[in-house]
């Protein structure tokens, strides 16, 4: 079952004159499996915060139609069931922490001793429970991004939106939060997570999308985006000469006696290395290099940028 | 409804973190006591007899509401106005970036989120006009032991009032999510153009002669709230204890509230955020 499902989703913004318009998505089709971790990239002004703003019923779609946990996403009892961190989160600097919770808990549906029970329960896990009752305004930035975890996990929702979670947290917080976001992927829960730090999507998301300029470039999972393997051929070049029937396209010459080969898999290398043997090509060195998540967004939306000015 | 009084509690806890309103209940606070101590040491008994003679209790009974409108009414008006300026931030704050996107990710509608917000603003201002008329009254009833109830019907006049003027705040803080302009309009609205339409509709239109003229002041005297109407001519007779005499400034008052709230609404549940 798939929690969330767009169906030509687009939206438009337009200036209040009417006379700019901007396209900040764009027939978007996408399903998110339910209890996986679904990592949104793209470069900013992609469209990113808009696909959660028009799922969340903050934005409204200009064409198209979503459903969150089956339900169209104009009814906002659905709400019920979701939790949210969006970015740069404000909360009234006069409440305390634990009023911030006690707060949305109310607004989520929560009242008396279970939401206290789960207030301390959910400040405990992030480590503020001794600042239950100091005014969030004193709060550091990371403490404000472990307070919005909380607020987003008050209701136990099945499916939370979270944008940027770990800015401003530092590393053994960073480590902290991951481990939360995948025990509750433990959980059966759904996460759809707006972030920038690419290695830490690789990490922990099951699935992929990149966005950019509103359009989904790919979708897929990490292992399926970054397939294509790489192997860079340190080879002596006066033993013998390259074969010529050598694709060409998969193997360039990088400098004297360096070569980069891009093959799909290890049957592809081995047969290239075949034909080196055969021609008497002495090898000296095979290095293996495996594309990061980073290193094919840069492609990626590099190409979309010329595609674009094209 | 639960999510409408949640949303107006934090509001009113929004509306004590700012001073301007423990300020004005300070300012209620002092005149109070002063009202009582300035009246424990007055022998009003002498002194209206000393004027009155034998018909002392007629004169006390109009000593006793000139007394509460005396007291009331210009602290009252500077209530409204600090009121004004207080509340007119609520709405914006809301629709801050940050703020708005978590409000509308709680299984909470919108127009529960915008009624939330008017009705802890009215409650605020209720409650600091209700500190300052009980008082007020409770302390020269005492003192005169004549006992006006129908002078406290002028709490909710007054919050009525204020819950004009601030449907013209939540409009514009919609439209614009800034606090200034609606702020601006309210003032305008109960300083000058009220008071003006109110001399314009009675004392002018013995003077002008051009019906066109007449009928676009009376035009704009039915439209705009009566605002001055309700701040003066209505109080007064309450005090004097003739209950509401005129309900024209009142229902007109609240059709215009309804519009500008009907209004509020529909833009608010259309906005992109």
């Amino acid at each position: 079952m798939n929690t969330i499902e767009t169906t030509g989703l687009t939206k438009v913004y337009s200036s209040s004159m009417g006379r700019r318009r901007v396209q900040a998505l764009l027939d978007l089709h996408l399903s998110v499996p339910q209890g996986t971790i679904f990592g949104l990239l793209g470069p900013n002004g992609a469209g990113k915060t808009t696909l959660v703003k028009l799922l969340l019923g903050i934005t409204f779609p200009t064409v198209g139609s979503a459903k969150i946990l089956g339900e169209n996403i104009n009814n906002y009892k659905v709400k019920k069931r979701i939790g949210y961190l969006p970015e740069n989160h404000k909360y009234p600097p006069y409440l305390t922490g634990g009023e911030v919770l006690n707060f949305f808990g109310k607004l989520s549906g929560l009242e008396g001793r279970s939401l206290e029970k789960k207030i301390d329960e959910l400040l405990d896990m992030m480590k503020l429970l001794k600042w239950k009752k100091t005014k969030v305004k004193n709060y550091s930035k990371g403490m404000m991004q472990r307070l919005g975890l909380a607020q987003a996990m008050l209701n136990e929702p099945e499916l939370i939106f979270l944008d940027e979670p770990t800015d401003g947290v530092d590393p053994i917080g960073r480590k902290e939060i991951r481990d939360i976001l995948l025990d509750l992927k433990a959980q059966s829960k759904t996460i759809f997570l707006n972030s920038h730090l690419l290695s830490e999507v690789e990490l922990i998301t099951d699935r992929v999308g990149i966005l950019n300029k509103g359009k989904l470039l790919q979708e897929g999972t990490v292992q399926e985006l970054t397939d294509k393997e790489e192997y860079l051929i340190n080879i002596d070049e006066e033993s013998g000469s390259l074969p010529d029937n050598i694709n060409t396209s998969i193997l360039m010459k990088l400098n004297k006696g360096k070569y980069s080969l891009k093959v799909n898999d290890i049957v592809e290398l081995n047969k290239i290395i075949d034909q080196m043997r055969g021609g008497g090509v002495m090898i000296n060195e095979i290095i293996k290099h495996k594309d990061t998540l980073e290193d094919m967004f840069i492609n990626l939306i590099t190409e979309s940028e010329k595609e674009n000015q094209a | 409804m639960k999510n409408i009084l949640v949303v107006s509690w934090y509001t009113i806890r929004e509306a004590m973190a700012r001073k301007v309103f423990i300020f004005f209940s300070g300012i209620s606070g002092l005149v109070v006591i002063f009202t009582a101590v300035i009246l424990g040491v007055t022998n009003v008994d002498s002194i209206v007899q000393g004027f009155a003679g034998k018909n002392a209790a007629p004169m006390m009974a109009e000593i006793v509401s000139k007394l509460e409108i005396a007291i009331t009414t210009p602290l009252a008006s500077l209530g409204l106005l600090l009121a004004i300026f207080a509340s007119s931030s609520f709405i914006p704050i809301m629709l801050e970036k940050g703020n708005i996107d978590l409000l509308l990710s709680k299984p909470v509608s919108r127009t529960q989120l915008l009624w939330g917000k008017y009705l802890g603003g009215l409650l605020v201002v209720f409650l600091n006009i209700a500190i300052l008329i009980i008082g007020v009254w409770l302390s020269i009833s005492i003192k005169f032991s004549l006992w006006s109830f129908t002078f406290l019907w002028s709490i909710l006049i007054i919050t009525f009032t204020f819950a004009v003027l601030y449907s013209i705040i939540v409009l514009f803080g919609v439209i614009t999510k800034s606090s200034m302009f609606g702020m601006m309009i309210a003032y305008l609205i109960f300083l000058i153009l009220s008071p003006l339409l109110k001399f314009g509709h009675g004392d002018l239109q013995n003077i002008i002669s051009s019906e066109f003229w007449k009928g676009v002041i009376d035009t704009l005297y039915y439209i705009f709230p009566k605002t001055s109407e309700l701040m003066s001519n209505t109080i007064l007779t309450l005090a004097q204890g003739q209950g509401i005499e005129n309900y024209q400034p009142l229902w007109t008052s609240f059709v215009f509230l309804a519009a500008m709230m009907f209004i509020s609404n529909y833009i608010f549940n259309k906005k992109d955020f």
